[in-house]
Protein backbone atom coordinates (compact mmCIF):
# COMPACT_ATOMS: atom_id res chain seq x y z
CA UNK A 1 0.00 0.00 0.00
CA UNK A 2 1.65 3.30 -1.22
CA UNK A 3 1.69 5.79 2.16
CA UNK A 4 -0.83 8.72 2.54
CA UNK A 5 0.64 11.83 1.45
CA UNK A 6 2.40 13.91 4.18
CA UNK A 7 -0.13 16.14 5.81
CA UNK A 8 0.60 19.63 7.61
CA UNK A 9 -1.06 19.43 10.85
CA UNK A 10 -3.18 22.91 9.96
CA UNK A 11 -4.82 21.05 7.23
CA UNK A 12 -6.64 18.96 9.84
CA UNK A 13 -7.55 15.49 10.58
CA UNK A 14 -7.71 13.12 7.45
CA UNK A 15 -6.40 9.87 7.14
CA UNK A 16 -3.09 9.34 8.43
CA UNK A 17 -3.63 12.38 10.40
CA UNK A 18 -2.63 10.08 13.35
CA UNK A 19 0.37 8.87 11.51
CA UNK A 20 1.91 12.14 10.94
CA UNK A 21 1.72 12.76 14.81
CA UNK A 22 5.00 13.29 16.51
CA UNK A 23 5.26 13.14 19.99
CA UNK A 24 5.37 17.04 20.97
CA UNK A 25 2.10 16.92 19.06
CA UNK A 26 0.92 14.50 21.76
CA UNK A 27 -0.25 16.77 24.14
CA UNK A 28 -2.98 18.39 21.08
CA UNK A 29 -4.39 15.25 20.91
CA UNK A 30 -5.44 14.89 24.47
CA UNK A 31 -8.45 17.36 25.80
CA UNK A 32 -8.84 18.47 29.26
CA UNK A 33 -11.38 19.57 31.46
CA UNK A 34 -13.75 18.32 34.29
CA UNK A 35 -16.73 16.51 34.33
CA UNK A 36 -18.88 17.15 37.41
CA UNK A 37 -16.03 18.80 38.64
CA UNK A 38 -14.23 15.64 38.61
CA UNK A 39 -10.65 16.43 36.13
CA UNK A 40 -10.48 14.15 33.12
CA UNK A 41 -8.10 14.34 30.35
CA UNK A 42 -9.33 11.94 27.71
CA UNK A 43 -7.88 11.83 23.88
CA UNK A 44 -9.39 14.66 21.65
CA UNK A 45 -12.82 14.04 20.22
CA UNK A 46 -14.15 11.66 22.77
CA UNK A 47 -17.59 12.51 23.10
CA UNK A 48 -18.85 13.99 26.78
CA UNK A 49 -21.13 10.44 27.07
CA UNK A 50 -18.16 8.18 26.78
CA UNK A 51 -16.22 10.56 28.61
CA UNK A 52 -18.68 10.69 31.83
CA UNK A 53 -19.58 6.91 31.35
CA UNK A 54 -15.78 6.31 31.68
CA UNK A 55 -15.62 7.89 34.56
CA UNK A 56 -18.62 5.81 36.13
CA UNK A 57 -21.22 8.21 35.67
CA UNK A 58 -24.63 7.61 34.44
CA UNK A 59 -25.78 9.29 31.99
CA UNK A 60 -29.25 7.53 30.72
CA UNK A 61 -29.28 7.18 26.66
CA UNK A 62 -32.17 5.50 24.21
CA UNK A 63 -30.69 6.04 20.74
CA UNK A 64 -27.23 5.49 21.50
CA UNK A 65 -25.29 2.06 20.29
CA UNK A 66 -21.90 1.76 21.03
CA UNK A 67 -21.58 -0.25 17.84
CA UNK A 68 -23.28 2.45 15.65
CA UNK A 69 -22.73 6.17 14.58
CA UNK A 70 -24.46 8.63 17.10
CA UNK A 71 -27.62 10.27 16.19
CA UNK A 72 -28.33 12.45 18.76
CA UNK A 73 -32.15 11.60 18.45
CA UNK A 74 -33.80 10.56 21.73
CA UNK A 75 -32.32 13.47 23.58
CA UNK A 76 -32.07 11.85 26.78
CA UNK A 77 -28.12 12.36 27.20
CA UNK A 78 -28.36 16.10 27.35
CA UNK A 79 -25.98 17.47 29.81
CA UNK A 80 -24.71 21.48 30.55
CA UNK A 81 -22.01 22.57 28.39
CA UNK A 82 -20.84 26.60 29.19
CA UNK A 83 -24.16 27.26 30.58
CA UNK A 84 -26.27 25.52 27.57
CA UNK A 85 -27.69 22.16 26.55
CA UNK A 86 -25.77 19.90 24.74
CA UNK A 87 -26.43 16.21 23.69
CA UNK A 88 -23.95 14.40 25.07
CA UNK A 89 -23.43 11.34 23.03
CA UNK A 90 -22.61 13.86 20.15
CA UNK A 91 -20.50 16.40 21.85
CA UNK A 92 -16.76 15.99 20.93
CA UNK A 93 -14.60 17.26 23.76
CA UNK A 94 -12.33 18.80 21.37
CA UNK A 95 -10.10 21.81 23.07
CA UNK A 96 -9.14 22.04 26.45
CA UNK A 97 -10.67 23.23 29.36
CA UNK A 98 -14.54 22.07 29.23
CA UNK A 99 -16.65 21.99 32.13
CA UNK A 100 -19.36 19.88 31.68
CA UNK A 101 -22.60 18.98 34.21
CA UNK A 102 -24.51 15.85 33.21
CA UNK A 103 -26.81 16.06 36.51
CA UNK A 104 -27.29 19.75 37.17
CA UNK A 105 -31.24 21.48 37.66
CA UNK A 106 -31.41 22.75 33.97
CA UNK A 107 -30.27 18.87 32.42
CA UNK A 108 -32.59 17.04 34.76
CA UNK A 109 -35.36 19.57 33.76
CA UNK A 110 -34.46 19.31 30.01
CA UNK A 111 -34.47 15.51 30.57
CA UNK A 112 -37.40 15.51 32.19
CA UNK A 113 -39.15 17.19 29.53
CA UNK A 114 -37.62 14.62 27.03
CA UNK A 115 -38.92 11.50 28.99
CA UNK A 116 -42.69 13.44 29.22
CA UNK A 117 -42.56 13.37 25.32
CA UNK A 118 -41.07 9.97 25.00
CA UNK A 119 -43.47 8.50 27.47
CA UNK A 120 -46.65 9.67 25.57
CA UNK A 121 -45.16 8.03 22.33
CA UNK A 122 -44.38 4.97 23.93
CA UNK A 123 -46.01 4.57 27.49
CA UNK A 124 -45.49 0.84 27.48
CA UNK A 125 -42.14 0.32 26.88
CA UNK A 126 -40.58 -1.17 30.06
CA UNK A 127 -37.14 1.21 29.78
CA UNK A 128 -38.98 4.11 29.05
CA UNK A 129 -41.87 3.66 31.88
CA UNK A 130 -39.30 3.14 34.13
CA UNK A 131 -37.33 6.39 33.53
CA UNK A 132 -40.60 8.27 33.40
CA UNK A 133 -40.97 6.95 37.10
CA UNK A 134 -37.12 8.34 37.97
CA UNK A 135 -37.82 11.48 36.73
CA UNK A 136 -41.62 11.90 37.70
CA UNK A 137 -42.47 12.61 34.49
CA UNK A 138 -46.23 11.47 33.95
CA UNK A 139 -47.10 11.20 29.97
CA UNK A 140 -49.79 13.65 29.35
CA UNK A 141 -53.01 12.14 27.84
CA UNK A 142 -53.12 15.47 25.86
CA UNK A 143 -50.04 14.40 23.57
CA UNK A 144 -50.66 11.05 23.62
CA UNK A 145 -52.76 11.04 20.37
CA UNK A 146 -51.40 7.67 18.63
CA UNK A 147 -48.95 6.07 21.62
CA UNK A 148 -47.18 3.56 18.45
CA UNK A 149 -44.74 2.32 21.03
CA UNK A 150 -41.50 3.58 18.44
CA UNK A 151 -39.58 6.42 19.89
CA UNK A 152 -38.80 7.45 16.11
CA UNK A 153 -34.75 6.84 17.38
CA UNK A 154 -33.75 5.19 13.63
CA UNK A 155 -31.36 2.85 15.59
CA UNK A 156 -33.10 -0.08 14.01
CA UNK A 157 -32.05 1.98 10.37
CA UNK A 158 -29.09 2.89 11.36
CA UNK A 159 -28.43 -1.34 12.28
CA UNK A 160 -29.61 -2.09 8.95
CA UNK A 161 -27.47 0.26 7.16
CA UNK A 162 -24.33 -1.35 9.65
CA UNK A 163 -25.32 -4.85 8.55
CA UNK A 164 -25.79 -4.12 5.28
CA UNK A 165 -29.04 -4.43 3.50
CA UNK A 166 -30.24 -0.91 4.29
CA UNK A 167 -33.80 -2.60 3.91
CA UNK A 168 -35.40 0.06 6.11
CA UNK A 169 -35.70 4.20 6.33
CA UNK A 170 -37.39 6.48 8.28
CA UNK A 171 -39.76 8.56 6.31
CA UNK A 172 -41.93 11.92 7.01
CA UNK A 173 -40.80 14.35 9.09
CA UNK A 174 -42.17 16.06 12.48
CA UNK A 175 -44.70 13.89 14.11
CA UNK A 176 -45.14 12.07 11.23
CA UNK A 177 -42.37 10.43 10.95
CA UNK A 178 -41.77 6.13 10.61
CA UNK A 179 -39.46 3.73 9.99
CA UNK A 180 -40.52 1.99 6.91
CA UNK A 181 -39.65 0.29 4.04
CA UNK A 182 -39.50 1.56 0.40
CA UNK A 183 -43.11 3.21 -0.37
CA UNK A 184 -44.45 2.04 2.84
CA UNK A 185 -44.54 -1.80 1.62
CA UNK A 186 -42.62 -4.27 3.29
CA UNK A 187 -38.85 -3.95 2.60
CA UNK A 188 -37.43 -5.69 -0.25
CA UNK A 189 -34.06 -5.87 0.70
CA UNK A 190 -34.84 -7.13 4.03
CA UNK A 191 -33.29 -10.70 5.17
CA UNK A 192 -34.44 -11.54 7.95
CA UNK A 193 -31.16 -11.07 10.22
CA UNK A 194 -33.20 -9.22 13.15
CA UNK A 195 -30.81 -6.87 13.76
CA UNK A 196 -33.04 -4.31 13.34
CA UNK A 197 -35.24 -5.69 17.06
CA UNK A 198 -32.90 -6.63 18.50
CA UNK A 199 -31.38 -2.75 18.43
CA UNK A 200 -34.46 -1.48 19.38
CA UNK A 201 -34.07 0.15 22.67
CA UNK A 202 -38.05 -0.06 22.83
CA UNK A 203 -39.04 -3.50 21.87
CA UNK A 204 -41.20 -2.05 19.31
CA UNK A 205 -40.21 -3.90 16.30
CA UNK A 206 -42.20 -6.91 16.57
CA UNK A 207 -40.80 -10.66 15.22
CA UNK A 208 -41.89 -13.54 15.31
CA UNK A 209 -39.88 -17.28 14.77
CA UNK A 210 -42.00 -20.45 14.09
CA UNK A 211 -38.99 -23.17 13.94
CA UNK A 212 -38.95 -23.15 10.20
CA UNK A 213 -39.95 -19.62 9.50
CA UNK A 214 -39.45 -16.07 10.73
CA UNK A 215 -41.89 -13.24 10.11
CA UNK A 216 -40.68 -9.74 10.38
CA UNK A 217 -41.64 -6.54 9.09
CA UNK A 218 -44.61 -8.38 7.14
CA UNK A 219 -42.26 -10.61 5.92
CA UNK A 220 -42.00 -14.32 5.93
CA UNK A 221 -38.24 -15.89 5.59
CA UNK A 222 -38.22 -19.42 5.49
CA UNK A 223 -35.44 -20.67 8.08
CA UNK A 224 -32.68 -22.97 4.98
CA UNK A 225 -32.57 -26.34 6.40
CA UNK A 226 -28.30 -27.47 7.39
CA UNK A 227 -28.21 -29.77 4.50
CA UNK A 228 -26.29 -32.00 7.23
CA UNK A 229 -28.55 -31.93 10.11
CA UNK A 230 -31.81 -30.19 9.10
CA UNK A 231 -31.16 -27.55 11.84
CA UNK A 232 -32.31 -24.14 10.29
CA UNK A 233 -30.31 -21.29 11.93
CA UNK A 234 -30.14 -18.27 8.86
CA UNK A 235 -32.58 -16.98 6.19
CA UNK A 236 -32.01 -17.79 2.84
CA UNK A 237 -31.44 -14.17 2.21
CA UNK A 238 -29.12 -14.30 4.58
CA UNK A 239 -27.03 -16.55 3.47
CA UNK A 240 -27.48 -15.40 0.01
CA UNK A 241 -26.50 -11.73 0.96
CA UNK A 242 -23.09 -12.60 2.34
CA UNK A 243 -22.43 -15.11 -0.85
CA UNK A 244 -20.28 -17.58 -1.32
CA UNK A 245 -18.56 -16.87 1.94
CA UNK A 246 -21.36 -18.26 3.95
CA UNK A 247 -21.36 -22.11 3.95
CA UNK A 248 -25.36 -23.74 3.84
CA UNK A 249 -23.95 -26.12 6.83
CA UNK A 250 -25.14 -24.80 10.48
CA UNK A 251 -22.76 -24.10 12.53
CA UNK A 252 -22.82 -26.95 14.61
CA UNK A 253 -22.16 -28.58 11.15
CA UNK A 254 -19.52 -26.78 10.09
CA UNK A 255 -17.67 -27.27 13.64
CA UNK A 256 -17.97 -31.23 12.55
CA UNK A 257 -16.57 -30.76 9.15
CA UNK A 258 -13.36 -29.24 10.24
CA UNK A 259 -13.30 -31.77 13.34
CA UNK A 260 -13.17 -34.24 10.19
CA UNK A 261 -10.09 -32.82 8.34
CA UNK A 262 -8.79 -32.37 11.89
CA UNK A 263 -8.90 -35.83 12.56
CA UNK A 264 -7.26 -37.00 9.45
CA UNK A 265 -4.62 -34.90 10.50
CA UNK A 266 -4.53 -36.38 13.73
CA UNK A 267 -4.40 -39.84 12.67
CA UNK A 268 -1.85 -39.16 10.66
CA UNK A 269 0.63 -37.83 13.28
CA UNK A 270 0.02 -40.85 15.55
CA UNK A 271 0.29 -43.60 13.08
CA UNK A 272 3.54 -45.05 13.29
CA UNK A 273 2.32 -47.81 10.94
CA UNK A 274 1.45 -45.00 8.36
CA UNK A 275 4.96 -43.57 8.57
CA UNK A 276 6.02 -47.16 8.22
CA UNK A 277 4.72 -47.21 4.73
CA UNK A 278 6.57 -44.17 3.76
CA UNK B 1 -2.72 -8.13 10.80
CA UNK B 2 -0.44 -10.95 12.94
CA UNK B 3 -2.24 -14.05 14.19
CA UNK B 4 -1.77 -14.98 18.12
CA UNK B 5 1.67 -15.46 19.30
CA UNK B 6 0.15 -18.43 21.83
CA UNK B 7 -2.75 -21.09 20.95
CA UNK B 8 -5.10 -22.89 22.18
CA UNK B 9 -3.36 -26.29 20.77
CA UNK B 10 -4.97 -29.69 21.00
CA UNK B 11 -3.83 -33.30 21.29
CA UNK B 12 -7.08 -35.54 20.16
CA UNK B 13 -4.81 -38.64 20.62
CA UNK B 14 -5.09 -37.29 24.93
CA UNK B 15 -8.85 -36.57 24.65
CA UNK B 16 -10.60 -38.11 27.00
CA UNK B 17 -14.35 -36.78 25.94
CA UNK B 18 -14.93 -35.61 29.67
CA UNK B 19 -16.61 -32.24 28.44
CA UNK B 20 -14.74 -30.33 31.00
CA UNK B 21 -13.31 -27.68 28.42
CA UNK B 22 -16.97 -26.99 27.53
CA UNK B 23 -18.17 -26.82 30.79
CA UNK B 24 -15.03 -24.84 32.23
CA UNK B 25 -15.95 -22.22 29.19
CA UNK B 26 -19.73 -21.74 29.78
CA UNK B 27 -18.82 -20.95 33.59
CA UNK B 28 -16.83 -18.62 32.65
CA UNK B 29 -19.92 -16.05 33.39
CA UNK B 30 -21.57 -16.08 30.24
CA UNK B 31 -25.42 -15.81 30.79
CA UNK B 32 -25.81 -19.14 30.25
CA UNK B 33 -24.47 -22.46 31.16
CA UNK B 34 -26.14 -25.06 28.55
CA UNK B 35 -22.56 -25.77 25.86
CA UNK B 36 -24.14 -25.10 22.69
CA UNK B 37 -22.64 -21.48 22.53
CA UNK B 38 -19.49 -22.44 24.69
CA UNK B 39 -16.54 -21.21 22.66
CA UNK B 40 -15.17 -24.91 22.53
CA UNK B 41 -17.01 -27.69 21.22
CA UNK B 42 -15.99 -30.85 21.56
CA UNK B 43 -16.86 -33.41 18.19
CA UNK B 44 -17.42 -36.79 18.79
CA UNK B 45 -17.37 -39.33 15.84
CA UNK B 46 -19.80 -42.42 15.43
CA UNK B 47 -15.99 -44.71 15.87
CA UNK B 48 -15.09 -42.94 19.36
CA UNK B 49 -12.88 -40.28 18.06
CA UNK B 50 -13.28 -37.13 19.62
CA UNK B 51 -11.59 -33.43 18.22
CA UNK B 52 -11.61 -30.33 20.28
CA UNK B 53 -12.69 -27.25 18.51
CA UNK B 54 -12.38 -23.84 19.11
CA UNK B 55 -11.62 -20.11 17.16
CA UNK B 56 -8.37 -20.64 15.19
CA UNK B 57 -8.29 -16.87 15.00
CA UNK B 58 -7.67 -16.68 11.80
CA UNK B 59 -5.23 -14.16 10.00
CA UNK B 60 -7.72 -12.90 7.75
CA UNK B 61 -10.69 -13.96 9.77
CA UNK B 62 -13.88 -13.51 8.15
CA UNK B 63 -16.16 -12.59 10.65
CA UNK B 64 -13.63 -9.60 11.05
CA UNK B 65 -14.03 -8.45 8.02
CA UNK B 66 -17.87 -8.44 7.87
CA UNK B 67 -18.16 -7.12 10.89
CA UNK B 68 -18.94 -3.46 10.46
CA UNK B 69 -20.15 -2.06 14.29
CA UNK B 70 -16.44 -2.72 15.53
CA UNK B 71 -17.91 -5.01 17.96
CA UNK B 72 -15.22 -8.17 16.65
CA UNK B 73 -11.48 -6.48 17.11
CA UNK B 74 -8.11 -7.70 17.42
CA UNK B 75 -7.02 -7.35 20.83
CA UNK B 76 -3.57 -6.68 22.10
CA UNK B 77 -2.28 -10.83 22.29
CA UNK B 78 -3.66 -10.91 18.16
CA UNK B 79 -7.04 -13.13 19.13
CA UNK B 80 -10.54 -12.22 17.79
CA UNK B 81 -12.36 -10.42 20.40
CA UNK B 82 -15.87 -9.46 20.55
CA UNK B 83 -17.42 -6.83 22.09
CA UNK B 84 -21.35 -7.15 23.11
CA UNK B 85 -21.93 -3.91 23.47
CA UNK B 86 -21.44 -3.27 20.05
CA UNK B 87 -23.18 -6.00 18.70
CA UNK B 88 -26.29 -5.34 16.68
CA UNK B 89 -27.47 -9.11 16.33
CA UNK B 90 -26.84 -9.19 12.45
CA UNK B 91 -25.39 -12.64 12.80
CA UNK B 92 -23.23 -11.99 9.89
CA UNK B 93 -19.96 -13.10 11.40
CA UNK B 94 -21.66 -16.41 12.22
CA UNK B 95 -22.74 -16.68 8.09
CA UNK B 96 -19.16 -16.21 6.84
CA UNK B 97 -17.48 -18.02 9.29
CA UNK B 98 -16.36 -21.52 7.83
CA UNK B 99 -15.78 -23.40 10.75
CA UNK B 100 -18.80 -22.77 13.01
CA UNK B 101 -16.80 -21.01 15.52
CA UNK B 102 -18.74 -17.83 16.18
CA UNK B 103 -22.36 -17.79 17.04
CA UNK B 104 -24.85 -15.52 18.15
CA UNK B 105 -25.90 -15.70 21.72
CA UNK B 106 -29.41 -14.77 22.56
CA UNK B 107 -28.69 -14.76 26.01
CA UNK B 108 -25.86 -12.68 25.89
CA UNK B 109 -27.64 -10.86 22.73
CA UNK B 110 -24.42 -11.10 21.20
CA UNK B 111 -22.40 -13.25 18.78
CA UNK B 112 -19.90 -15.02 21.22
CA UNK B 113 -16.40 -16.73 19.96
CA UNK B 114 -13.09 -17.74 21.95
CA UNK B 115 -11.32 -14.59 23.02
CA UNK B 116 -8.73 -16.70 24.86
CA UNK B 117 -9.77 -15.56 28.10
CA UNK B 118 -7.79 -12.97 27.58
CA UNK B 119 -4.42 -14.66 27.79
CA UNK B 120 -5.63 -17.49 30.55
CA UNK B 121 -7.77 -19.65 28.56
CA UNK B 122 -9.95 -21.94 31.38
CA UNK B 123 -10.77 -24.76 29.11
CA UNK B 124 -6.84 -25.71 28.78
CA UNK B 125 -6.19 -24.98 32.29
CA UNK B 126 -9.53 -26.98 33.20
CA UNK B 127 -8.28 -29.89 30.64
CA UNK B 128 -7.18 -32.69 32.88
CA UNK B 129 -5.59 -34.97 30.23
CA UNK B 130 -3.29 -32.53 28.60
CA UNK B 131 -5.28 -32.43 25.07
CA UNK B 132 -5.71 -29.15 25.14
CA UNK B 133 -2.99 -26.71 26.41
CA UNK B 134 -2.31 -23.40 26.01
CA UNK B 135 1.42 -23.04 24.67
CA UNK B 136 3.41 -20.61 22.36
CA UNK B 137 2.23 -21.11 18.71
CA UNK B 138 5.74 -21.35 17.14
CA UNK B 139 7.24 -23.94 19.66
CA UNK B 140 4.33 -25.69 19.19
CA UNK B 141 4.75 -26.32 15.56
CA UNK B 142 8.16 -27.15 15.71
CA UNK B 143 7.26 -29.99 18.50
CA UNK B 144 4.87 -31.69 16.67
CA UNK B 145 8.01 -31.57 13.53
CA UNK B 146 10.69 -32.74 16.06
CA UNK B 147 8.10 -35.47 17.26
CA UNK B 148 7.01 -36.87 14.11
CA UNK B 149 10.76 -36.86 13.05
CA UNK B 150 11.47 -38.87 15.77
CA UNK B 151 8.66 -41.60 14.65
CA UNK B 152 10.19 -41.48 11.22
CA UNK B 153 13.31 -42.02 12.71
CA UNK B 154 12.28 -44.98 14.73
CA UNK B 155 10.01 -46.57 11.23
CA UNK B 156 13.60 -46.26 9.52
CA UNK B 157 15.64 -48.01 12.69
CA UNK B 158 13.15 -50.34 11.99
CA UNK B 159 13.51 -51.37 8.33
Amino acid sequence: MPEPPERSPARGRGPGGERAASPPAAAALTASGTIDGIPVTVRRGTTLLSAARELGIDIPTLCHHEGLPPEGSCRLCLCEVKGQLAVSCMYPLAADGFAALTGSPAVMEARRHVIWLLAARAPKAPRIARLAEEYGARPDPRFMKDPDGCIRCGRCVRACRASGPEAIALCGRGYGRFVTGPFGRPPEDCIGCLACALSCPVGKIAFSERPDRRRIWERDFELAPCPECGARVFTREQLAFHGAAASALCPSCRRRAMAGELRKAAAFEAAPALARSL
Amino acid sequence: MPAPPKAISATPSRCIGCLTCELACASRGWQETYPYPARISLVFFRDGAKIPLTCFQCDNAPCLSVCRTGSLTRDGLGVVASDPAKCIGCRACSAVCPFGNIVYSPAVRAAVKCDQCGGEPRCAAACPSGALRYVDAAADVKAKREAFARTLKAAAEAL
